[in-house]
């Protein structure tokens, strides 16, 4: 009853023979030796066919059967092993008729020497050592565009790709988090370099209030400095306000279908780029009696710094910008404002400037003008009203006052004003 | 199957029209041998002018074989006509304007500059345009011949190669096909005594003509310079094929008279076989012959002249194609359309007037 | 919808163009009275006829050429070259008479050659090869690969009914592999779209013909990352705009061919991307082919030359954590 016992070397596989080029299975017909029988080399042990012919298979080799596989009419693909056949038994040996099957491994054919793959058919190459510019690993293609596009910078990702590589994953994640920190506005405009905390401006300080005049405390160096700058300025330039409300809601439109969310600020910036174009004396500094009319337009956008005060940061050739150019551009310079990170020649220069300061209601303005510029813009709050339109109908429209103070010296009334419906024309009509 | 140069007064058909030839059929194969070196020889002057990109090639010489040849085809029937056979471009109704600008790479060329020299056709005509490699359109032919086989119509396929052409693998398998299949098609072998530079003893070892019996089909072989003979060894194979009689394989005998290109001074042609050969002209000959006959000569020469004068005034008032057509046409957004060609040969208007 | 094989569809798709129009015949070596090496044409010369069915003698280069001058007359001759390997032999006539015609003369020719091409039979130098390349080169052809049993019965009537002369490349190793639910009847797929056979986010396997299958199952499971394999189906034209679509959202490529490395379809594609979607890539393109060498005869040594699921698979891994 008992088998002699089998090695895995002396197991040979009984497989499914491909009868043809193209075919890739076979069915079993019928098998001519069982479990337990004993076959010689050669001899014929099962029977299949295919779709091309029907044959009978030889046995690999002389043992007994400890095993089959596939029962008869069971179709399977060329290569599976059908029986296995022990080859180190006797014959004459008692059939063994109850059986456990053996596992053995497969000794099917010459272990094939699978060299490793051949170098040529696939070579990733590793990042460089050093990137393109000698210091660490390469910036890919992709990776330097968005980062370019959103104003990032990369030395502040830590890459997960070779070497610490920095992989576009990582540069999109980044930016999944900076703009979710950045959340959901609401409509009243706010300026772009706000804290999720209140700006400390907005609590009321009792204390100070309440301060006694004498014994108080000083003003700091910046507070005082920015007030010479407005005394000065109030001392200077013959200062004339001008108001015109626009209908803010074609660019309602644009900040809700684009790829960011951006506030009221950069297109109000483009539109006050393109009407300068139209009004290039609006774009001009004023130094005693000479007036400098500039060709290109470096916007100064006023940033909070809270309590210490205020910061007009200026965005350089602004006029080759797009308004989501000028976004990004606003936004890092405000981070970097609050962060004190500016360079000197980013608070220099400017020949415009527009301010925003916050969301916090109020409708109108009279602005500081920024010597030695002629002109500054204030942007309030954008609240939705009932307007007349279209002939005599009432609508309900995002509106907003664009309030203006210019230098008399430099300008008058009219210009002003006609600057302004340039500015407001550009908002009614933005169009992206 | 081998047969003489003897040319048959009239040749029965298989329809039982006979085959022969009218005052003004004679009349037609003169002018149209005329115009032939006309439009070649005004061709190889604008070449010497600049005015022809790349080579010239022509058939000086040849004109028989290719007028002679075309001339026997009906309207619906196809052709692939090579570099030495303008008479059949001019037969099938090609004008010689044309085929000067075609040379000049002009806009108003056959191929609008999109290719050379001979390597032209006008399918609107009913003809397939050669390539370079020959005899690569003997197969073609053979596949213009299917379909009419296919289709059962007595339509026939004609082609020309030279005789060096016919150590090329792809004669044996045009000759081949064409036999095993009994084609409807015509094969006119031009031996010109040179392909290129190259004699005929170089070529093959075999008379060309005799190899035909050994792909199951008759070869004759015609004196290449007598229109006359040329045209009716055709007319006969032409209705032969047009029966269902198969391919026959026609070797005219003639000689190239100028060198391969106007780029080949020939001096590899003894100059006794030049003399020979001058002497035997196909045009010189058949005009005198017409002229004994009481034919109006020179009056077939001044028109000729004139028309080509005409002719080449168009042509060189044909602009340069424009840059941008380089890059169209790769690829057909339509099904072909081999249209029909002219078919002078009185037999046709008869044929037409009857019908 | 049945299931039937690439084999069955090819062979559906010849059957019912030839039905439907009469002016479809086929030509080539044994595929009359013996149905075709791969049985292709199984029972055509029985419903259509010896005229339309014509058992050409070996003569590649007349087969070709008499195609062009069958097509020029309006016929839409469909050629069968054996094995692909053998096109070398009717090389002339394809690209200098049919390639060319509609170029230089403005004469259409409406022809199709079909190449069962293709290894990993053990069928050695001569009967393995994946020629497309060289018709990439030959302006004028178009060329199509299809990759399932659908597209090779929608590609195959697509290629008969263009005017042009197409190189359809049937893979063997697909014949009786490749299964699929096809639409009974006639339909077109057209000539120069790519198909997304999966779609992913980190990486983008472009591949074509038995290779698609090849790459869906080595990036089935790759450490849980989102590849993304998309099937040329057309190689002339090429579907240029799927290409870099893929390539945008990815932004990792690797170009899979069982063809030869050099100036193969993955030397055309890796060029493509790199100069049209350069900003869009986060690694470099890789290619995974079989090497410069014609494909040998015994099983071990074959394996080391087509791409295998491994060879993908390692390509995939290395790239995606570049």
């Amino acid at each position: 009853m008992s088998s002699s016992p089998t090695s895995a070397q002396t197991t040979v596989d009984v497989v499914m023979p491909q009868m043809g080029v193209s075919v890739a299975e076979g069915t079993v017909a019928e098998w001519r030796k069982r479990v337990g029988d004993w076959v010689e080399a050669d001899e014929t042990i099962l029977e299949i066919s295919t779709d091309k012919i029907e044959t009978e298979v030889p046995s690999p080799a002389s043992g007994r059967v400890t095993e089959v596989l596939v029962d008869v009419g069971s179709t399977v693909d060329v290569g599976t092993v059908l029986a296995r056949i022990d080859t180190g038994a006797k014959p004459g040996e008692p059939h063994a008729d109850e059986h456990a099957p053996q596992a053995g491994p497969a000794v099917a054919e010459p272990a094939a020497a699978e060299a490793g793959p051949l170098p040529e058919k696939a070579h990733p190459p590793e990042p460089a050592e050093h990137g393109g510019n000698g210091h660490g690993p390469p910036i890919s293609p992709v990776v330097r565009r968005i980062a370019e596009e959103h104003q990032i910078d990369l030395s502040q990702i830590e890459g997960s790709g070779r070497r610490g590589r920095v992989t576009k994953r990582d540069v999109l994640a980044f930016l999944e988090r900076r703009d979710d920190a950045a959340a959901e506005r609401p409509l009243h405009i706010e300026s772009p370099y706000r804290d999720e905390e209140p700006a400390p401006v907005q609590e009321p300080a009792p204390e100070r209030e309440a301060a006694p005049a004498v014994g108080g405390e000083p003003l700091s160096l910046m507070r005082q400095k920015i007030g010479e700058h407005m005394r000065r300025s109030l001392d200077t330039a013959a200062h004339c306000t001008t108001i015109v409300e626009a209908d803010m809601s074609r660019i309602e439109a644009a900040r809700k279908s684009g790829r960011e969310k951006l506030t009221y600020l950069p297109f109000v910036a483009r539109a006050v780029i393109a009407a300068l174009r139209e009004y290039p004396m609006l774009n001009a500094t004023l130094e005693g009696d000479r007036l400098t009319v500039h060709e290109e337009v470096n916007l100064g956008v006023a940033v909070s710094l809270g309590e210490d005060g205020l910061i007009v940061p200026v965005v350089h050739n602004a006029h080759e910008l797009s308004h989501e150019g000028l976004a990004a551009r606003i936004k890092d310079l405000a981070e970097r404002a609050r962060a004190k990170r500016l360079e000197p020649d980013e608070v220099r220069g400017g020949t415009f400037t527009i301010t925003n300061p916050g969301a916090y209601g109020a409708l109108l303005a009279t602005p500081i003008i920024n010597q030695p510029q002629v002109a500054i813009l204030d942007l309030e709050a954008v609240v939705k009203r009932p307007v007349v339109v279209d002939g005599d109908s009432i609508a309900i429209r995002p509106m907003t006052y664009l309030c203006m103070s210019w230098d008399h010296r430099a300008l008058d009334g009219a210009l002003s004003a006609q600057f302004l419906s340039a500015v407001r024309r550009h908002i009614e009509e933005w169009s992206g | 199957m081998a047969t003489t140069t003897a040319r048959p007064a009239a040749i029965e058909d298989g329809g039982g029209a006979s085959v022969d030839l009218t005052g003004d059929d004679r009349r037609a194969l003169l002018r149209y041998m005329l115009l032939m070196r006309a439009t070649e020889e005004r061709a190889l002057t604008l070449y010497r002018q600049g005015k022809v990109p790349g080579s010239f090639y022509d058939g000086r010489g040849q004109e028989a074989v290719s007028v002679g040849a075309a001339f026997t085809l009906g309207p619906r029937d196809r052709t692939c006509i090579l570099h030495r056979d303008l008479g059949a471009h001019l037969i099938r109704g090609v004008k010689p304007g044309r085929v000067l600008a075609q040379m000049m790479g002009r806009a108003g060329g056959v191929t609008a500059g999109k290719d050379g020299n001979m390597h032209f056709a006008d399918h609107e005509l009913g003809c397939v345009g050669m390539v370079s490699m020959l005899p690569d359109m003997a197969l073609v032919t053979c596949g213009l011949a299917i379909a009419f086989q296919m289709r059962r119509e007595p339509r026939v396929a004609m082609t020309w190669f030279g005789e060096g052409s016919t150590a090329n693998g792809q004669w044996h398998e045009a000759m081949n096909v064409a036999g095993i299949r009994k084609l409807p098609v015509v094969f006119i072998l031009e031996n010109n005594q040179f392909a290129y530079s190259t004699p005929n003893d170089h070529e093959f070892a075999v008379d060309p003509v005799k190899r035909a019996e050994v792909y199951g089909f008759p070869g004759v072989k015609v004196d290449g310079n007598d229109v006359e003979a040329v045209f009716f060894a055709a007319a006969q194979a032409v209705e032969r094929a047009r029966s269902g009689g198969g391919p026959t394989l026609i070797e005219a005998e003639t000689m190239r008279m100028h060198g391969h290109g106007a780029h080949d001074d020939m001096s590899y042609v003894p100059k006794e076989m030049v003399e020979h050969w001058t002497a035997r002209d196909p045009i010189d000959n058949y005009e005198r012959k017409l002229r004994e006959e009481g034919f109006d000569t020179d009056e077939i020469r001044e028109s000729v002249k004139g028309e080509l004068d005409a002719e080449t005034e168009w042509a060189l008032a044909q602009p340069m194609p424009e840059p941008h057509t380089a890059l169209e046409g790769v690829f057909a957004t339509e099904d072909p359309v081999l249209g029909d060609g002219n078919a002078p040969w009185s037999r046709w208007q008869r044929e037409a007037a009857n019908a | 919808m049945p299931e039937i094989t690439y084999l069955q569809a090819i062979s559906d798709g010849l059957r019912e163009e030839m039905r439907h129009d009469e002016s479809v015949f086929c030509l080539g070596e044994d595929i009359g009275a013996f149905g075709g090496a791969f049985k292709v044409t199984d029972g055509f010369i029985e419903e259509f006829g010896a005229d339309r069915v014509w058992d050409t003698p070996l003569a590649e280069n007349a087969i070709i050429g008499t195609a062009v001058g069958a097509a020029a007359e309006g016929l839409r001759p469909v050629c069968e070259m054996q094995f692909a390997d053998f096109i070398s032999c009717g090389f002339d006539q394809l690209v200098n008479v049919a390639a060319k015609m509609h170029y230089r003369q403005g004469l259409a020719v409406p022809m199709t050659v079909r190449l069962p091409s293709g290894g990993g039979f053990s069928g050695g130098p001569f009967h393995s090869q994946n020629p497309e390349a060289w018709f990439l080169q030959s302006p004028g052809l178009k060329v199509v690969a299809p990759s399932t049993p659908e597209d090779a019965k929608g590609l195959l009537s697509a290629a008969i009914r263009d005017p042009n002369p197409v190189v359809y490349l049937e893979h063997k190793h697909l014949y009786r592999r490749a299964k699929g639910e096809v639409a009974e009847g006639r339909f077109e797929i057209p000539l120069g779209e790519a198909r997304v056979a999966r779609e992913g986010t980190d990486l983008s396997v472009i591949t074509y013909g038995a290779m698609v299958q090849l790459a869906l199952d080595a990036t089935e499971d790759l450490d849980g990352a989102s590849v993304e394999v998309l099937d040329l189906r057309s190689l002339v034209p090429l579907d240029t705009g799927a290409i870099l679509e893929s390539v945008r959202k990815t932004s990792k490529v690797v170009v899979l061919h069982e063809a030869t490395r050099s100036c193969g379809v993955g030397a055309e594609v890796s060029a493509l991307i790199a100069q049209e979607a350069f900003e869009d890539l986060d690694g470099p393109v890789v290619r995974v082919t079989a090497p410069d060498t014609p494909v040998p005869f015994s099983p071990p040594l074959e394996r080391a030359v087509l791409p295998q699921p491994d060879d993908v698979r390692r390509a995939c891994l290395e790239l995606l954590a570049y």
